[in-house]
């Protein structure tokens, strides 16, 4: 109950916070809730799920590219953009993972590294449609005839829409996808016995962590206003499994923290001369060691989704 | 065509022939006992009769239906229940927990509903709640709702994972040493379960058990497995007493049937 307690101020600082910050804060905080949102999916993927995904920014490129292309070609108003950005992301990874998903941990793993670098350079190349390594620039956005020109409406749309994935999130974990991804997790056996659809879920799981990303990449395109296939590498998706690792697998409240360590952290340690990598690598490794349920281990129990 | 049919059914890995040309038919309303020596094929027959080893030939019909070669899945909404003989844990599962992944098949809402939960997906889970707390209770341990399933004693989990497999409302429930770690007192209370599942219920149970007492009492007919191979089919005081049977044990007595 600790948790609800925190709940409403921590909403009301949230809603605060860009109204007494400057600009740069208000777009880390902003990248912080994209990154969670990414979080989010792969901790219904890894942490529930049991499976691990090292391509998951191919998905978050897909949602970035896909949501900038079809609002600057007016095709869709920005919100609609999102959401066939996402579905589309989340069928191009049903189909390319379909035959992966028969794979498990280490193989999966290696296997959407492929598809992660395979859709990298397919940004490169596919220049008439992605502008290639120029990389494609974005015009603020629209929502409902308001044009989303500065950082605080962003930061805003980000906030809801994050607040809305948790809560999700949250549903799923404690009802019967969540409860069938758990078993799979553990014990695939128990779970085929008592009737779970083993491919089933496991496709269901990637799917939904694929829609996170996919949604978190369209908001990041027009957080940065400008992609470019560099930013989509298999640094990103590493950071994105390490931000689930380090927030604690499994867990509520970890992906955000997890999203917010490797956000901010390396911001606070921008000062250090020559060595912030340095400090932020090694805060990485002390983390793991004090910290094997992750940073969400020492949150209260009632933030916990397992 | 009633019951449980296994004709001819044999597994192989590799050179091995773990199961060869096994029949018998399980029958709704009885209780089958499968006994033999370590190695003799049990544990892989129950694997194969759930899907989860594939048989190299034979047949497995469930009132006629074939069930080789379905995945496990569907094996068990054909209405096959199975019991390991050490619970799988899921971490940071609650009795309740496990009892309501064992509702799994009666919840019918979509991903939506459950993402968003609507109350569709809020009235099942609400009743599918209600029936795991209604079956703690039954086995008399409804205090064990909210621990943890790792940190509850071996006895309990037991009885929770085999309340666990009857949520399904399974026709036919396979069971592999399920009193093996338990105390007498615990003996008896799950044999107590079992004839109840099998007079009110009508259920057909094959048990893989080497505790000989509870199998001369409990076994309505006792399939012994050698090798793989059938080598007694009867009722339990005569294969028992059969020479064959002794020899397959390595010349060892019952202990007390």
């Amino acid at each position: 109950m600790t948790g609800r307690r925190l709940l409403l101020p921590l909403a009301a600082a949230l809603l605060a916070l860009p109204w007494g910050v400057g600009g740069y804060v208000t777009y880390l905080l902003t990248l912080t809730f994209i990154y969670a949102l990414v979080a989010i999916g792969m901790n219904l993927l890894t942490g529930l799920a049991g499976q691990i995904s090292l391509g998951h920014a191919a998905f978050f490129a897909i949602g970035a590219y896909a949501t900038g292309l079809l609002t600057q070609r007016g095709l869709l108003p920005f919100p609609l953009a999102l959401l066939a950005a996402a579905l589309l992301s989340t069928g191009i990874g049903a189909l390319a993972a379909l035959p992966a998903l028969r794979l498990r941990n280490l193989y999966l793993a290696i296997a959407t590294l492929g598809f992660g670098t395979v859709v990298q350079k397919a940004l490169f190349e596919w220049r008439g449609l992605t502008g290639g390594g120029a990389g494609l620039e974005l015009a603020p956005p629209h929502i409902a005839g308001l044009v989303l020109n500065n950082g605080r409406a962003l930061y805003y749309v980000a906030l809801a829409v994050l607040a809305l994935g948790l809560w999700c999130a949250g549903n799923v974990a404690r009802m019967r996808t969540g409860r069938a991804m758990l078993m799979l997790r553990d014990s695939e056996i128990a779970a085929g016995t008592l009737g779970i659809g083993i491919a089933r879920f496991r496709v269901a799981a990637f799917a939904l962590s694929t829609f996170y990303a996919a949604i978190a990449g369209g908001l990041y395109a027009y957080l940065v206003r400008y992609i470019n296939p560099e930013s989509f590498g298999l640094g990103l998706s590493i950071s994105f499994l390490g931000m689930v690792v380090v927030g604690g697998l499994g867990s509520r409240a970890g992906p955000v923290l997890g999203a917010v360590f490797f956000v901010l952290l390396p911001e606070a340690f921008r000062g250090i001369k020559d060595a912030p990598g340095l400090v932020f690598g090694l805060a990485l490794v002390l983390a793991m060691i004090f910290l094997p349920r992750g940073l969400a281990g020492i949150a209260p129990r009632s933030w916990r989704l397992t | 065509m009633s019951g449980l049919a296994i004709t001819r059914l044999t597994v192989r890995f590799g050179g091995l022939t773990a199961v060869r040309d096994v029949g018998f038919t399980a029958a709704p309303g009885r209780i089958l006992g499968l006994i033999g020596p370590n190695g003799a094929g049990k544990s892989t027959l129950l694997n194969c009769i759930s899907g989860i080893t594939r048989p190299s030939a034979g047949s497995i019909r469930l009132d006629g239906t074939e069930l080789a070669g379905l995945s496990m899945h569907r094996i068990a909404a054909r209405g096959i229940g199975r019991v390991f003989q050490h619970p799988e844990l899921v971490a940071g599962f609650t009795a309740l927990d496990t009892l309501r992944a064992g509702c799994h098949r009666d919840l019918h809402y979509g991903l939506l509903a459950e993402l968003f939960a609507l109350p569709a997906a809020r009235r099942q889970e609400a009743a599918a709640r209600h029936r795991a707390l209604a079956a703690l209770d039954a086995i008399g341990l409804a205090a064990d709702a909210d621990r943890d399933m790792a940190l509850l004693p071996y006895g309990h989990r037991k009885l929770v994972d085999l309340a666990r497999s009857l949520m399904a409302a399974p026709r036919f429930l396979l069971l592999d040493e399920p009193v093996a770690g338990l105390n007498d007192a615990e003996i008896d209370r799950l044999a107590d379960m079992l004839r109840e599942l099998r007079d009110v219920r009508g259920l057909g149970i094959v048990l893989v058990e080497h505790n000989m007492a509870l199998v001369a009492r409990l076994c309505d007919e006792v399939v012994v497995l050698d090798a793989g191979r059938v080598i007694a089919h009867d009722v339990p005081q005569a294969v028992l007493r059969d020479r064959a049977v002794m020899a397959a044990y390595l010349g060892e007595a019952p202990a007390d049937a």
